[in-house]
């Protein structure tokens, strides 16, 4: 298996990148037509790593249909929801194959001007991007001529301001603008009109980090490697009780379980698999029996859940599925934009009903009423955010429903094992 | 044709629209709380929700288009369950204070609740919790209550163009502030708590006093303050307004208010109000019946006549009478008396702009719809702030502004700050060497002139010495970069509005700048508007109250017009024109000997007040003057009689738009105190024997009105009942079909006086502030926009400030030769340098007492002049 994002190069400096083959899909980009670009990405297969799976060349034939101008490429590095920091990761490590990515993107979609919009949390990161940006513009690789081309492309750094939904195409958009982060009516789409209402690509990290291999090595290569359905590697963040938690490069659909037991080295102290959360936190839970499923968008989908950024979560068998549940929602109602009813009053509620479980002070007609109210949230929030909120507790309900019954019964196990006091 | 079912009910639709909005349009109620029609898409709320065949989610209708063959269903099982539990969310947090809430009996979410049904309250946290704001004066925030619709926010933003408040928090803790924090910092629109589906936000001036089924009954009226004549609602009960609503979907105005006329109404009910006649006894004003005043007003009237002439006496006429009374005011002042000095503030500028507008492009110049603004590719504000005098049409130049319309300023016009597209800054007083320049940058820039006026062209052609933007900077202060800027903007325009301030027909260059305004105006294909401060301005015009002017427009020269009238009026019609403004009150004591103040206030609206106060006290053998307060006028007054307020009577008003629209009679059935205007002039002329006017109501004048004047031929009171009706109404207009018709005159005047004024001031200038909060005479007894704006103040940017040794707060001594006064100093940012802004509204500190005048020779327009300035810190 190559690695061509993360251990592409043993530093992250310009040289290094350039002696590992960087740069070079971006000088192959600029002997073609933008057109071909779009072409070429659409042939590759390539889908959206930010968690949605969105066919990329579809996206990218969308906005090169639209005439208007000026355009510009948004990176996506707003990366907040919890158990993923694979951007981080990949920033960290290999600044420039993302903005050699942008720059490539810059040119097949005829935009000038790159924004990163990057997690507030991330300083270090803006560092690191900033230094690399300096080296790429003396190298001309970025500026007012890059490559050469008479072509036209910088990047700039915006620092977010720390809330999960600017995680969201539109609300990211809204806060580059100066306006308070909450996703837009769609349509229109940012394609058609985004930033400055002007055609804006908006594409995660990791998604713009592929583009230089496929520039460089071709498309059909590309659509090699791992999955046909969703070619190409994926970095799969794991974290939770496991001996090696980490950032894996690997490709789309290895198996959770060798995710899992090989990468990361099983589950820490050899103790037993509880559950797992396949892709970040709004991906409904998977229970021990089900993590033979290959990691790519349709299969996590089939096991009843989504494969989102490819975050996974690891609980052992000594965790408390009601309090991982609990610390969801008190997620998803802290980061609720308040935009729309059902999520802005809904989360809220769900945290509130599950902390009085967890507490001992929840009665008979609680879990009912816990799948009433993420039945009312599911379908009718205005973004994906509450949808991810009442499936992630659904999910903790479906596969533990038992262990909720015993909290309201007798309170929690695993407080009473580990000596501690109630809550 | 897009062909889509709404609960099996076939609809068929001409463009895209949402499917709230098409089943709107065809009976069926979809309940939202976020979605507003003046307000930009949002989708928030979630109660709209319907089903859509073929679509696996519930769709919000108030977003989701109609597209051809969708079925739609509004009611069924889902849909139903779906709100309930949008309901049951919002229930969660929303405090149940419904029977202290004065919102109850009109909120969106009580409505609603009893629509759907209560649901079984499975909550059992506590709810949120917010102190409820009151540090406003007149806007109480109840955060606990607020729904999160956003539709304040979006009213904020995009409408009113304010961007005051914002929301701030996050999720369930989202709540709505002003930036400014407790008390607003804002124009006080009101236009938030209107869109306000619940009792979030709130006006104070009905707190825990109003109650929607309480009212005795919702009367739709006609504002009182400006000239844009918006239609509002007064909510009635017990004879006294409790509260002003808007009436979305109607009017000039679309539901769209501003501070004066949203918080403004207190004065109808204030107990300064006159409450009897007033007769002077041994040199005091002292209470008198009806019978005595009227008596006595009768015989003194009549004796001036007897002993001087009928053209001893001038009348002035009041911009906020109606129309009827200001027809009854001058045939009582003309067929009565026998005198045609008859004049109003009207002078002050709207008069001369008119005729100079008319005057090239024939009647009805001006005579525009203010909606139609946005519509025009591009607007150009000379001399004026319409977001201050007329807000409501100030809030359509930002709509224009938000549609990504060209939107150039040309002088101080700070509401417009953030709207414009290209400001020119021309000294004050010097806007017509900007409006010069840019007409030759637009000659320069342009490809070709229209064509459809050759003579018109060479006219303009002929314009000889226009100034350079290198001089335009040197004479009036405009950077020569933005003068072409601005004239590369406009060039392509195929439609403009230009709206254009009094102070431009004020102004000893009056001519010289509207033929430069005419010019663009047709080079751009303009519309115009001119900005009017009293709501029946126009009508003062209309009705005939000029010296030289019949009703209709019609001269007062032309002799089969003075024989149409003479023939309704049963009198005789002196030919010669009669005394202007300024001249009755110059020649008072010689050739006046007697004045009839209708409604107006010259003591104090006037420049020039020493002079004018001197007059009306002491060189007059008798005063008479109607009013609803004893004001600086009134206080001189031999006769003082009571009139009614706005709200009390019926009559229409003509608003900027030369539109006709009614007022309704809302409160007064019991005020006995008050007679409306056009009933004391009957009455005088019966007991005096004078004039003929046998009118039982409003409508009776408004018969007479369609017979006399040719302009409102065949006009019937009952013709106005929704908006009013425009210009030129059932009439013939006199505009002639080919469009502009150049004077003569206005080619002599073509060339540009090129004076070399400098502007690079020595000292500093005074300048009048039109402040958004008052008006004047009836806002100082209006008890809300007191609060908002306590008292007078001499604003000026701190630059300048620190030049003259002044700091916020300290007190400022203004003096100038007509007289001095001292006022609170306040610092603003972003003011021009140099100028000193006091407003003219409050008692003996407005600022118009500093001014003197000259008469603008040809118009008799005084053009108010401050001499002397001298500015000290105390």
């Amino acid at each position: 298996m190559t690695s061509y994002l993360l251990d592409v190069a043993r530093n992250r400096n310009i040289e290094e990148y350039e002696k590992a083959g960087g740069y070079q899909g971006l000088g192959k980009a600029l002997f073609m037509e933008p057109g071909q670009v779009v072409e070429e990405v659409k042939k590759s297969g390539l889908r959206g790593r930010g968690g949605a799976g969105f066919p990329t060349g579809m996206k990218w034939m969308f906005m090169a249909s639209d005439p208007k101008s000026p355009r510009y490429i948004v990176c996506n590095a707003d990366e907040g929801e919890p158990g993923t920091f694979k951007d981080k990761a990949l920033i960290d490590k290999n600044p420039h194959v993302l903005l050699e990515g942008m720059a490539i993107a810059g040119h097949a979609l005829m935009a000038g001007l790159g924004y990163i919009y990057l997690r507030a949390e991330y300083p270090e990161e803006r560092g690191i991007l900033e230094a690399a940006l300096k080296e790429a513009r003396a190298k001309g690789y970025l500026g007012e001529n890059v490559m050469g081309s008479g072509k036209k492309f910088d990047i700039h750094v915006h620092m977010g301001a720390g809330a999960y939904i600017c995680g969201e195409e539109t609300a990211l958009i809204d806060s580059l603008e100066g306006k308070r982060g909450q996703p837009r009516l769609k349509p229109p789409f940012p394609v058609n009109s985004g930033l400055w209402g002007m055609p804006t690509m908006v594409n995660n990290v990791e998604t713009l980090s592929n583009l230089p291999f496929i520039m460089r090595e071709g498309a059909l290569r590309y659509a090699g490697i791992g999955d046909p359905s969703c070619p190409g590697n994926k970095l799969f963040p794991v974290s939770g009780h496991v001996e090696r938690p980490g950032v894996y490069e690997l490709p789309m659909g290895t198996p959770l379980r060798e995710i899992i037991y090989e990468h990361a080295g099983g589950i820490k102290n050899g103790k037993a698999l509880k559950a797992v959360i396949p892709g970040g936190i709004s991906a409904p839970v998977l229970a021990p029996d089900q993590i033979d499923c290959p990691m790519d968008f349709v299969s996590v989908q089939k096991a009843g859940s989504m494969l989102g950024s490819g975050a996974v979560m690891v609980f052992d068998e000594d965790t408390c599925i009601v309090r991982v549940a609990l610390r969801t929602l008190e997620f998803f109602e802290h980061e609720s934009c308040g935009k729309c009813t059902p999520c802005r009053e809904g989360t809220g509620w769900l945290k509130a009903i599950l902390e009085r479980i967890e507490t001992k002070q929840g009665h008979g007609g609680d879990i009912q009423l816990l799948e009433d109210v993420c039945r009312n949230i599911a379908g009718n929030t205005f973004c994906p955010l509450g949808d991810g909120a009442a499936s992630a507790a659904l999910g903790f309900i479906r596969h533990f429903r038992e262990e909720f019954t015993e909290h309201i019964r007798s309170g929690c196990r695993y407080h009473r094992e580990q000596g501690q006091a109630q809550p | 044709m897009i062909l889509i079912t709404i609960n099996g009910k076939k609809i068929e639709l001409d463009g895209p629209v949402t499917i709230f909005e098409a089943a709107r349009r065809n009976g069926i109620d979809i309940p939202s709380l976020c979605h507003h029609p003046a307000l930009e898409l949002w989708g928030g709320c979630r109660m709209c929700l319907v089903e859509i065949e073929k679509m696996p989610r519930l769709q919000t209708s108030c977003t989701v288009k109609a597209a051809d063959g969708m079925a739609v269903y509004t009611e069924t099982p889902r849909v139903v369950a779906a709100r309930k539990a949008m309901l049951e969310f919002l229930l969660i947090n929303h405090p149940l204070q419904c029977p202290t809430c004065d919102k109850a009996g009109e909120c969106a979410l009580q409505d609603l609740t009893v629509r759907y049904g209560a649901v079984a309250g499975r909550f059992e946290e506590g709810k949120r919790t917010f102190p409820e704001n009151v540090d406003d004066p007149v806007i109480v925030r109840n955060m606990e209550r607020c729904i999160m619709c956003t539709r304040c926010v979006r009213m904020c933003d995009g409408v009113q163009g304010a961007f005051a408040i914002g929301v701030v928090g996050r999720g369930a803790g989202s709540h709505v502030e002003p930036f400014s924090g407790g008390r607003y910092n804002c124009e006080y629109c009101g236009n938030c708590l209107n869109v306000c589906p619940v009792g979030a936000i709130m006006s104070r001036l009905h707190r825990y006093t109003y109650r929607p089924w309480q009212m005795d009954k919702t009367v739709k009226t006609i504002c009182s303050f400006c000239g844009v004549g918006c239609t509002i609602l007064l909510e009635v009960r017990g004879d006294a307004i409790q509260k002003v609503s808007p009436a979305f979907g109607k009017g000039v105005n679309n539901g769209l208010l501003c501070g004066r006329g949203m918080f403004g109404y207190g004065y109808a009910g204030s107990p300064e109000r006159l409450k009897t006649p007033l007769v002077r006894k041994d040199g005091k004003l002292v209470p008198a019946s009806w019978d005595e005043a009227l008596a006595l007003a009768a015989r003194r009237l009549l004796e001036v006549k007897a002993q001087h002439g009928g053209r001893a006496i001038a009348g002035i006429a009041g911009g906020r009478c109606t129309n009827e009374e200001n027809y009854a005011f001058q045939k009582f002042m003309r067929a009565g008396l026998g005198s045609n000095n008859i004049d109003s503030t009207a002078r002050l500028g709207l008069l001369h702009a008119q005729d100079l507008l008319e005057g090239i492009f024939g009647q009805g110049a001006a005579a525009n719809v203010i909606r139609g603004i946005p519509h025009s590719d591009a607007v150009l504000v000379v001399a004026c702030d319409p977001t201050r005098t007329n807000p409501v049409m100030g809030l359509q130049v930002r709509a224009a502004s938000k549609a990504g319309k060209k939107v150039v300023a040309i002088g101080h016009a700070p509401g417009l700050k953030r709207h414009m597209t290209h400001h020119l800054s021309a000294a004050f007083g010097h806007e017509g060497i900007a409006l010069a320049g840019l007409l030759r940058e637009l000659l320069r820039q342009k490809k070709a002139l229209p064509g459809e006026n050759p003579e018109f062209e060479a006219a303009i052609m002929g314009f000889s010495e226009l100034p350079s933007p290198e001089e335009v900077r040197r004479l009036a202060g405009v950077p020569e970069a933005a003068l072409t800027q601005a004239a590369e903007a406009l060039k392509d325009v195929s439609t403009s509005s230009i709206i254009a301030g009094r102070e431009l027909a004020a102004s000893m260059d009056a001519k010289r700048n509207f033929m430069l305004l005419a010019a663009i105006g047709y080079v751009l294909n303009s519309r115009f508007f001119l900005v009017s401060e009293h709501p029946n301005e126009q009508g003062l015009i209309d009705m005939g109250c000029t010296p030289d002017m019949l009703p209709g427009g019609r001269p007062l020269a032309l002799q089969t017009f003075r024989e149409r009238c003479e023939h309704e009026w049963g009198a005789r019609l002196d030919p010669e024109p009669g005394l202007t403004l300024m001249e009755m009150f110059e020649q008072a004591g010689g050739a006046i000997r007697a004045m009839y103040i209708m409604g107006e206030n010259p003591a104090f609206n006037l420049p020039g007040r020493k002079k004018i106060k001197e007059a009306l006290e002491k060189k007059l053998d008798f005063l008479v003057v109607q009013d609803i307060f004893l004001t600086e006028t009134a206080s001189l007054a031999d006769v003082v009689l009571p009139s009614k307020a706005w709200s009390e009577k019926e009559g229409t008003y003509t608003n900027l738009e030369k539109r006709i629209q009614k007022l309704a009679q809302a409160t007064g059935k019991n005020h006995e105190a008050g007679m409306e205007d056009w009933r004391i002039l009957a009455l005088i002329g019966r007991l005096a024997g004078l004039g003929n006017m046998p009118y039982a109501s409003a409508s009776d004048i408004i018969d007479e009105i369609a017979r006399v004047s040719p302009l409102h031929a065949g006009l019937r009171y009952e013709d106005l009942e929704e908006d009013g009706m425009m210009w030129p109404y059932k009439g013939k207009p006199l505009r002639m079909s080919g469009g502009m018709q150049p004077l003569p005159a206005a080619k002599a005047a073509a060339t540009l006086d090129r004076r070399e004024e400098d502007t690079g001031q020595t000292g500093p200038a005074l300048v009048i502030e039109k402040p958004l909060f008052h008006s004047g005479s009836l806002s100082r007894h209006s008890g809300a926009l007191l609060d908002i704006m306590g008292g007078p103040e001499a604003k000026m940017a701190p630059g300048t400030a620190a030049g003259l040794g002044i700091c916020e707060g300290g007190s400022v001594k203004i003096s100038t030769a007509e007289g001095e006064m001292v006022l609170k100093a306040k610092l603003e940012k972003g003011l021009p340098a140099g100028a000193i802004f006091a407003g003219n509204n409050f008692g003996d500190a407005g600022a118009l007492g500093l001014f003197g005048y000259e008469l603008e020779p040809g118009s008799k327009t005084p053009v108010p002049r401050a001499e002397g300035l001298e500015i000290t810190p105390l």
